[in-house]
C-alpha cells in the first residue's frame, strides 16, 4: 500500500477504522475482521454488484447499499447485522435458494460453497417457495470443464475473471432473467486458455472439473503447499489428494507468486506424475539389449563399479553429466558436486543451455548481476512494458497475466515485438493489448533490436547523462547502426521506420520501462549479443539504473534460473561464479573439503561431440532428453550409441533412457521436497504432497548414495541439509520466499562495459548477418510453446492431451486458401531433411508465409529440422525449418471427430 | 377544461404536414439551431433549460438542464448525446408518433443539445421493433446533413454534430439508461451499478447525456420562445410545459393526447378520451406506464403533474394512462403486468430476478384457484425484498402493479384464494412431504 494515499476514517459496526481513500466498504470491514457474506464480490474483479447479499446500511443513505461496490468516506458509519441489513441478506439467500436444486450431496462444491455456508447460516430449513424450479438440460462445453447451471447464482463471476483477468472473454452469459446461463460461444467446443479460474472463482458448484467431478468431497481432502514444475514462473499451487490418489490442484487468492490464478498446465497437467508409464524400479540392461527390473543395490552398485572402472582406466573426463531444469535446487546442485568432486570433472550441462543461458551471461556482463532487478510488482508500476520474442502467453503465462493486468488496470503502454498476429479469439493473445505491436518475421529479432537501437540513437532519446559519461559508448554504437539503413532492417524483419521510432520512443519516455525477453531471443543464434544489445538500449535510455525499470529474461523451464545459479552449467561454478573465480574457488574447496576440478567444461553440443568421438566414454543424463529435444541431425543416438555406459534418471523410459546400461527411476516434483528459483529469482519451498511412486526417488538420494559407493561419500540425511551448504555457498539463499527487493545493478560492472567492456563485441553486434532467405514457396515451419504444454512431460497428464492431444500444423486461414487446404485436413511437409504427414488446423495469429507446429508432439516432423550451434554460448537452435507443404489426403478430420463426441 | 397551446403536436396534427425537411422548415424549423449555434455560450442554453423547468419525459422526470450541468466542462475527450427511443414501457407510445410524423423536431432538439453540452456525437437508440420509425429518422438525418444541419461546422458555425441511429434488438430493459450504453457498446444490455454516472462515466465511459425523445423535442421550442414562455405553462415551478400522453385501455378514444400538465386525468380519460368505451364505470387506472402503481377513481381528479401524482401515491413516468372498467380483475391486471416484469427482468440483480418469477408463479396459482392463505403475506414481502434493493429502477417498477393491487383490491385476492380453499378437498393433490 503507498503511503501517499490519504487516508479516510469509518465507523463499521461500532469499530473505528482507517483506510485509505478509494477502499471498498467491504474490504475495510474485512480489515476490522467482519466478513459481510457476498457471491459476486472478488478482489481480483471490478464491483459488479449483482447478488444483493452484501447489503448494509449507511448512516444518512436512506437505502441500504452494496458494501461491495461502495467506496468509503470521511466519517462514515456502517452497520452491518442490524436486523434491517440481515433481513435483507436473508431475502437473497431465499431467492437464491428458490431456483437452486439442492443437490448437495452430489456437488464437488459441497463442503466448501458459499451458498451452503451462508444458508446454513442464515435461512430457516423449511423454505416457503413451493413454485416450479428453472431446470436447464445439460450442455457440452468442453473435456474438461463442466458446467452444472441449475446451480448458478449468476453471479458473472466466471464470464467478468475470463474477461477481465484472462482477457480471453471465453464465456457470456446466455439468456435473460431466471433463465440466464454462463455458457461460451458459438456451438463450438469450448476453447480458451483453460487457467481453470472459472472454477476456482465460481462460490458454488455451477463450473466444475471433469477431471475430478464426483470423486471426493472436500474434507476428504488432504492439502500441500507447492510449486508448479511446468515453467519459470512458479506458481503456488495446493495440490490435493485422498489417500493417495490425486485429485485436483488449485490455488488460493493471495498465494504466491500467482496471486491464486493458474495456468492450464498447472490447473489440469498434474497427471502426469500419475501416468502408468512411469519408471517404478531401477532397470538394467541384460546381454540380450533387454531391461530387467533390479533392486536399488543392484542398480546403484553396476553404477558405482562402472563410473570407478571409466574414471580409473580413462580418467575422470571421460565421464559427463547432464541433467534437466525440472529438478530442484538441491538436485542440481548435488549432481554438479557429485560430478565435480566425485567424478572429478567439470563436464555438466543442464537444460538451462537450450537457451536461458543466454539471458544470464548477458546479465551478468552487462548489470553484473544474473536475475531480474526488476520484479511483478514493477509490471504493476510500469508506464511501459515491452514485450521482446516472447509468446509470454503461452510460455510463462503468468506473467502475461501481470502484463495483462498492468495494461487493463493500470494502463500501462505495452510495445509488443512478437512474430505472431494481433488476433482476438476467444483464446487470449496478448498482441491485441499492445499500443504498438510489431510483427517482427519469425527469427529476425536480430533486425527488429537493431532497429530499436538505431531509432533511440538517431530520434534524440538518448538520456544527456549517458551521452556525457560515456560519449564512446554512445558514439560507436551511433556510427554501427549509421552503417545498418531503415531498408536493410525492414528488408529483414518486416518493421518500418516509423513503427520501429514510435515503439523506441515511448519505450524511452517512459517514466519506468520494463522489457521482458523470451525464447525467440534467448534461443536465437547470437542470443546473448541480442540481450546485450537491449541491455545497451537500457543504458542509453536511461531505465537500466532507473528503479522499477529493468529487463528481464523470461525462464521457460521450473529452474532454469537455479540450474544457473546452483552451477549445474558449464560456465559456471555454483554462485553462478566463473571457473576462473579464485573467491569462489576458495569457498568451494572449504565446504567441499577439496579442491574443484581443474579440467575443460563442456556445454551440451561439446559433450555430446566429445561422446561421439570416444573422448567421453559415460554419461550420467538426469531427466534430460537429448534424444528427444534435439533435431535429428544433431547425432545425439550416434553419440550415445558410442558410448560405453550410459546412466539415466527418469520418470519415464524415454528415447534417451532407451538407450542407457542402466535407468534409475526419479520422482516426480509433486513427490519430493526442495526448492526452485522462478524467473524473478524468488527461492521457494517445493513439497512433497504425494507418496513416491514404486521405488523411485528423489534425484539427490542417487548421487549421494553412488557417492558412497564410489568411497566418496557426500551424505545428507534431508534435503533441508543440503539447502544449508547451498546457502553457505551462494549469496542470495539466505531467504526462502520472495525477496523483498529485487538485485540492484551493479554500478562497478556497468561502469566498466560502458567505458571498456562493450567494444569486444559492439562491431558484430551491431551488425546484420545476411538470413538466407526461405526457397520460393517454402513455407516457414516453426516449432512452438503451446500454451496446453510443457516441454514433453505435459504430454503424459491426461488433462492436458485432452485439451491438446496431437501436433497440428497451425496457418492462418489466408494461408491455407493459398495452399488449398482445410482444417483437419492430412499435407505432407518436405524439405531435404526428410517429410512427414500432419494434419492442419487454422489458426489466424499464425504470420502469413509461416506454419506452426507445437514442439512438444514434434516427433513426426522433427526430421525436417537441423541443428546450429550458437558459435560463442553453445545453445542449440533449431526450431525453424522451411517446408514445402502439399495437400496428401481430403479426409475431413474434423468431421470424424465431431461424430466421435 | 381551459383551453391551451399544443407544442409537439401542433405541426404533425395539421393534415398536410409530413414532416418532410421542408414541411419543418416550413413552420420555423432549424431557426432555433441556427440562431444559438456557435453564438449563444453553451453554458447560457444549459441555464435556459434549468429555467425552463423541462424535466424528463422518459420516466424518472429528472431536471433536464441539471442533467446537463452535470457534465464535466473541462473535459478533454468526447462527450455523447444519447436520445432514448426505446419506448417500451407498457402503454406508453408518445416517442413512435413523434418520430414518425416530426423527426426533424428531435434532430434539432438533438443538435442543440449537443452543442449544449459538447457533445460532437449524438446516437438515437430506438426501439428494434419501430423499422418504420428508424427509417423515417434515418431518412431524415439524410436530409438535414444535405441541408447542412447536421454534419460538420453546421453553418459555418464551427459545431460539428453527427448523428446516427442503432437499433436495440428487443430488450424491454435496454430503455434503461445504462443498459442502452451497455447495449450501444456492443454488450449484453444489462444496467451498470451505479455510481458512477454517465454524466461522468457514459458511453464508453466518457460523459454522456441520456434524454428521451420527447425531453429533446421540446428544446427548440425553448429555444424560440423562451425559458420563461414554457415555464409559465403547467405547474411551476417544478412541473412546467405540456407532456404528451398516452391513453389506452377500456375508453372510447385511445391515442395520444399533448395536454399541459396540470390537466387532470379527468380532462384527458373523459373530455380527451371520450370517457369509458362501455356503459361500465371507471374501475382502475395506471397514470404512468406499466410501471406506476394503479389508482382508483377517487384520484380522476388530480392534476397530472409528478408532484401531484406522487402525492397520490404514484408516478407520472412515461406519461401513458391505461384504464380498466369495472369488471376488470385486478389480480389478472397484476399477473398481466408481472408477466410482462418477469419477461423482461435482465436477470442481473438476485432480488429482481428470482422475485419476479416467484411472483410470477404466485399470482398464476392465485388465478387458477390454487392460492394459499399465506400467498399474500408472501407475496408483500418478497415485494418488501425487492423494493429498493435492485440495481437499477425496474425493481421498484416491478412490484408496482402487486402492491397497488394488493392495496386497493385485496378483497379480488381473498375471494380466489378463499375460492381455492373451498376447492381444496375435491382436487387432488400432490402430497407433500413435511418435516415441520
Ligand atoms: C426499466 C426501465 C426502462 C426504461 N425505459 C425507458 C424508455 O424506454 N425510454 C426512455 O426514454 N426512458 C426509459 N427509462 C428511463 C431512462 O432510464 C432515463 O431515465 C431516461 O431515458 C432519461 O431521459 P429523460 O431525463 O429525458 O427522461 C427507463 C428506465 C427504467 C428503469
Ligand atoms: S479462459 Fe477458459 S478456463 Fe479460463 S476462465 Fe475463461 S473459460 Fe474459464
Ligand atoms: S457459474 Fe458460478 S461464477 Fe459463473 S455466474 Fe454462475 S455461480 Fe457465478
Ligand atoms: S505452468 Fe507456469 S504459469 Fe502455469 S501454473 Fe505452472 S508455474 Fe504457473
Ligand atoms: S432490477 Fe431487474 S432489470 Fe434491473 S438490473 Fe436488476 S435484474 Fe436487471
Ligand atoms: S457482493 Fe455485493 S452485490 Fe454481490
Amino acid at each position: 500500500m503507498s503511503n501517499t494515499s490519504t487516508m479516510v476514517t469509518l465507523t463499521i459496526d461500532g469499530i473505528r477504522t482507517e483506510v485509505p481513500e478509494g477502499t471498498l466498504v467491504i474490504e475495510a470491514a474485512r480489515q476490522v475482521g467482519i466478513m459481510v457474506p457476498h457471491f459476486c464480490y472478488h478482489p481480483k474483479l471490478e464491483p459488479d454488484a449483482n447478488c444483493r447479499m452484501c447489503l448494509v446500511e449507511i448512516e444518512k443513505i436512506p437505502k441500504l447499499q452494496t458494501s461491495c461496490s461502495t467506496r468509503v468516506a470521511e466519517g462514515m458509519v456502517v452497520r452491518s447485522s442490524v436486523p434491517h441489513v440481515e433481513s435483507a441478506r436473508k431475502s437473497v439467500l431465499e431467492l437464491l435458494l428458490g431456483n437452486h436444486p439442492l443437490d448437495c450431496p452430489v456437488c464437488d462444491q459441497g463442503g466448501r460453497c458459499d451458498l451452503q455456508d451462508f444458508s446454513h447460516e442464515y435461512t430457516p430449513t423449511v423454505s416457503r417457495f413451493k413454485e416450479l424450479k428453472r431446470v436447464f438440460p445439460k450442455q457440452y462445453l468442453g473435456p474438461v470443464i463442466e458446467t452444472q447451471m441449475n446451480r448458478c447464482v449468476s453471479c458473472m463471476r466466471c464470464v467478468r475473471y475470463c474477461d477481465e483477468v484472462m482477457d480471453a472473454q471465453a464465456l457470456a452469459a446466455e439468456g435473460r432473467g431466471t433463465i440466464t446461463q454462463i455458457t461460451h460461444w458459438a456451438g463450438n467446443e469450448l476453447e480458451c486458455d483453460m487457467c481453470g479460474g472459472c472454477i476456482q472463482i465460481c462460490p458454488v458448484g455451477a463450473i466444475t472439473s471433469r477431471l475430478s467431478m464426483y470423486d471426493y468431497r472436500p474434507w476428504m481432502l488432504k492439502r500441500t503447499e507447492t510449486i508448479c514444475s511446468y515453467c519459470g514462473d512458479g506458481c503456488q499451487i495446493t495440490v490435493q489428494r485422498k489417500d493417495d490418489q490425486l485429485i485436483e490442484v488449485n490455488s488460493a487468492l493471495g498465494a504466491g507468486r500467482n496471486n491464486g490464478d493458474l495456468c492450464v498446465r498447472g490447473y489440469f497437467g498434474y497427471h502426469a506424475a500419475e501416468h502408468p508409464d512411469r519408471v517404478q524400479q531401477p532397470l538394467v540392461r541384460q546381454a540380450d539389449g533387454s531391461f530387467a527390473e533390479v533392486t536399488w543395490e543392484e542398480a546403484l552398485d553396476r553404477v558405482a563399479r562402472q563410473f570407478t572402472r571409466i574414471k580409473a582406466t580413462h580418467g575422470s573426463d571421460a565421464i559427463g553429466g547432464l541433467i534437466t531444469t525440472r529438478c530442484t535446487n538441491e538436485d542440481l546442485y548435488l549432481f554438479q558436486k557429485f560430478m565435480r568432486v566425485v567424478i572429478g570433472t567439470n563436464q555438466i550441462d543442464s537444460g538451462a543451455r537450450y537457451g536461458h543461458i543466454n539471458g544470464v551471461r548477458a546479465l551478468r556482463r552487462v548489470q553484473g548481476t544474473h536475475r531480474w532487478t526488476i520484479r511483478y510488482e514493477d509490471l504493476a508500476q510500469a508506464d511501459a512494458i515491452m514485450l521482446v520474442g516472447t509468446n509470454v502467453n503461452e510460455s510463462n503465462p503468468i506473467t502475461a497475466l501481470h502484463v495483462k493486468q498492468a495494461v487493463k488496470r493500470k494502463g500501462a503502454q505495452l510495445v509488443t515485438l512478437e512474430s505472431l498476429l494481433p488476433v482476438r479469439s476467444t483464446v487470449s493473445n496478448i498482441t491485441t493489448l499492445s499500443k504498438h505491436h510489431l510483427e517482427v518475421k519469425s527469427g529476425q529479432f536480430s533486425a527488429a533490436i537493431l532497429g530499436l537501437v538505431k531509432a533511440v540513437v538517431e530520434s534524440n532519446l538518448v538520456q544527456e547523462d549517458v551521452a556525457r559519461e560515456a560519449p564512446e559508448f554512445v558514439q560507436t554504437i551511433r556510427t554501427n547502426v549509421a552503417k545498418v539503413s531503415w531498408d536493410a532492417i525492414r528488408e529483414q524483419s518486416g518493421l518500418s521506420q516509423t513503427d520501429v521510432e514510435t515503439a523506441a520512443r515511448t519505450y524511452s519516455q517512459a517514466e519506468r520501462a520494463v522489457v521482458l525477453v523470451g525464447r525467440e531471443v534467448l534461443r536465437s543464434l547470437g542470443g546473448e549479443g541480442l540481450v546485450t544489445n537491449l541491455m545497451d538500449l537500457q543504458i542509453l535510455t536511461g531505465h537500466l539504473r532507473r528503479s522499477g525499470s529493468g529487463l528481464g529474461c523470461l525462464a521457460e523451464g521450473s529452474n532454469d534460473q537455479g540450474a544457473v545459479e546452483m552451477g549445474a552449467v558449464a560456465e559456471y561454478f555454483p554462485g553462478p561464479a566463473g571457473l576462473h573465480d579464485e573467491e569462489s574457488q576458495k569457498t568451494l574447496t572449504r565446504t567441499w573439503g577439496q579442491a574443484v576440478p581443474a579440467g575443460a567444461p563442456a556445454t551440451l553440443p561439446e559433450v555430446l561431440t566429445r561422446a561421439r568421438t570416444g573422448d567421453i566414454k559415460s554419461l550420467f543424463i538426469v531427466g534430460d532428453n537429448p534424444v528427444e529435444s534435439l533435431p535429428g541431425d544433431a547425432g545425439v543416438t550416434e553419440a550415445l550409441d558410442a558410448l560405453e555406459f550410459l546412466v539415466c534418471q527418469d520418470l519415464f523410459l524415454t528415447e534417451t533412457a532407451k538407450r542407457a546400461h542402466v535407468v534409475f527411476p526419479a520422482c516426480s516434483a509433486m513427490e519430493k521436497d526442495g526448492t526452485f528459483t522462478n524467473t524473478e529469482g524468488h527461492v521457494q519451498s517445493v513439497r512433497q504432497a504425494t507418496e513416491p511412486l514404486g521405488e523411485s526417488r528423489p534425484d539427490w538420494e542417487m548421487f549421494s548414495a553412488l557417492s558412497v559407493l564410489m568411497d566418496h561419500p557426500i551424505e545428507y540425511n534431508e534435503v533441508k541439509e543440503i539447502f544449508k551448504e547451498i546457502r553457505g555457498v551462494i549469496p542470495g539463499y539466505g531467504l526462502l520466499g520472495p525477496a523483498s527487493t529485487p538485485p540492484k545493478v551493479d554500478e562497478k560492472t556497468v561502469a566498466q562495459y560502458v567505458t571498456s567492456g562493450f567494444k569486444e563485441d559492439v562491431d558484430q553486434r551491431y551488425t546484420l548477418d545476411a538470413s538466407p532467405a526461405a526457397p520460393e514457396g517454402a513455407l516457414t515451419l516453426r516449432l512452438v510453446q503451446s500454451l496446453y504444454h510443457s516441454g514433453k512431460y505435459s504430454t503424459r497428464a491426461k488433462g492436458l492431451m485432452e485439451i491438446e492431444g496431437e501436433g497440428r500444423l497451425h496457418v492462418n486461414a489466408r494461408e491455407a486458401g493459398r495452399l488449398g487446404i482445410e482444417e483437419g485436413q492430412t499435407v505432407r511437409l518436405a524439405n531435404d531433411g526428410g517429410q512427414a504427414t500432419v494434419s492442419v488446423k487454422l489458426n489466424d495469429r499464425v504470420p502469413d508465409a509461416v506454419a506452426w507446429f507445437p514442439e512438444h508432439f514434434d516427433e513426426p516432423v522433427r526430421a525436417l529440422f537441423s541443428l546450429k550451434v550458437d558459435p560463442h554460448t553453445h545453445v542449440p537452435v533449431w526450431k525453424t525449418a522451411h517446408v514445402t507443404v502439399t495437400k496428401w489426403s481430403s479426409t475431413n478430420r474434423s468431421i470424424e471427430e465431431r461424430s466421435r463426441v | 377544461m381551459k383551453t391551451f397551446e399544443k407544442i409537439l403536436l401542433t405541426n404533425m396534427e395539421r393534415p398536410e404536414y409530413t414532416g418532410s425537411l421542408a414541411d419543418y422548415e416550413g413552420t420555423g424549423g432549424y431557426k432555433a439551431l441556427k440562431t444559438v449555434l456557435g453564438k449563444t455560450p453553451p453554458n447560457d442554453l444549459i441555464e435556459m433549460v434549468k429555467k425552463s423547468g423541462l424535466r424528463g419525459r422518459g420516466g424518472a422526470g429528472f431536471p433536464t438542464g441539471v442533467k446537463w450541468g452535470f457534465i464535466p466542462k473541462d473535459h478533454p475527450g468526447p462527450k455523447y448525446l444519447c436520445c432514448n427511443a426505446d419506448e417500451s414501457e407498457p402503454g406508453t407510445f408518445k416517442d413512435r408518433q413523434l418520430m414518425e410524423r416530426d423527426p426533424h423536431q428531435i434532430l434539432e432538439g438533438i443538435a442543440i443539445s449537443c452543442y449544449a453540452i459538447g457533445a460532437q456525437t449524438a446516437y438515437i437508440y430506438i426501439r428494434g421493433e419501430f423499422r418504420l420509425a428508424a427509417k423515417i429518422l434515418e431518412r431524415a438525418i439524410a436530409e438535414a446533413y444535405r441541408a447542412g444541419h447536421l454534419g460538420a461546422d453546421i453553418h459555418g458555425s464551427g459545431v460539428t454534430v453527427n448523428v446516427s441511429v442503432h437499433a436495440g434488438a428487443g430488450a424491454y430493459i435496454c430503455g434503461e439508461e445504462t443498459a442502452l450504453l451497455e447495449s450501444l457498446e456492443g454488450k449484453r444490455g444489462k444496467p451498470r451499478t451505479k455510481p458512477p454516472f454517465p454524466a461522468t462515466h457514459g458511453l464508453y465511459q466518457k460523459p454522456t447525456v441520456v434524454n428521451n425523445v420527447e425531453t429533446l423535442a421540446n428544446v427548440p421550442h425553448i429555444v424560440n420562445r423562451g425559458a420563461d414562455w414554457f415555464a409559465s405553462i403547467g405547474v411551476p415551478p417544478k412541473s412546467t410545459g405540456t407532456r404528451v400522453f398516452c391513453l389506452s385501455g377500456h375508453v372510447k378514444r385511445p391515442g395520444n393526447y399533448e395536454l399541459p400538465v396540470n390537466a387532470t386525468f379527468r380532462d384527458l380519460i373523459f373530455e380527451l378520451g371520450g370517457g369509458m368505451r362501455s356503459d361500465k364505470p371507471l374501475k382502475a387506472f395506471i397514470p404512468g406506464g406499466a410501471s406506476a402503481p394503479f389508482l382508483t377513481p377517487d384520484h380522476v381528479d388530480v392534476q397530472m403533474d409528478f408532484e401531484s401524482v406522487a402525492m397520490a401515491g404514484s408516478m407520472s413516468g412515461s406519461g401513458g394512462i391505461t384504464v380498466m372498467e369495472e369488471g376488470t380483475s385486478m389480480v389478472w391486471a397484476a399477473l398481466r403486468l408481472m408477466e410482462f416484469f418477469y419477461h423482461e427482468s435482465c436477470g442481473k440483480c438476485t432480488p429482481c430476478r428470482e422475485g419476479s418469477s416467484w411472483i410470477v408463479q404466485i399470482l398464476q396459482r392465485i388465478m387458477n384457484k390454487q392460492g394459499r392463505p399465506d400467498d399474500l403475506r408472501t407475496l408483500t414481502e418478497i415485494c418488501e425484498n425487492i423494493g429498493g434493493r435492485t440495481v437499477c429502477a425496474f425493481g421498484d417498477a416491478e412490484i408496482a402493479p402487486v402492491q397497488s393491487t394488493l392495496k386497493y383490491w385485496r378483497n379480488e385476492y381473498e375471494a380466489l384464494i378463499e375460492e381455492a380453499e373451498a376447492l381444496k378437498g375435491s382436487r387432488k393433490e400432490i402430497p407433500v412431504l413435511s418435516l415441520a
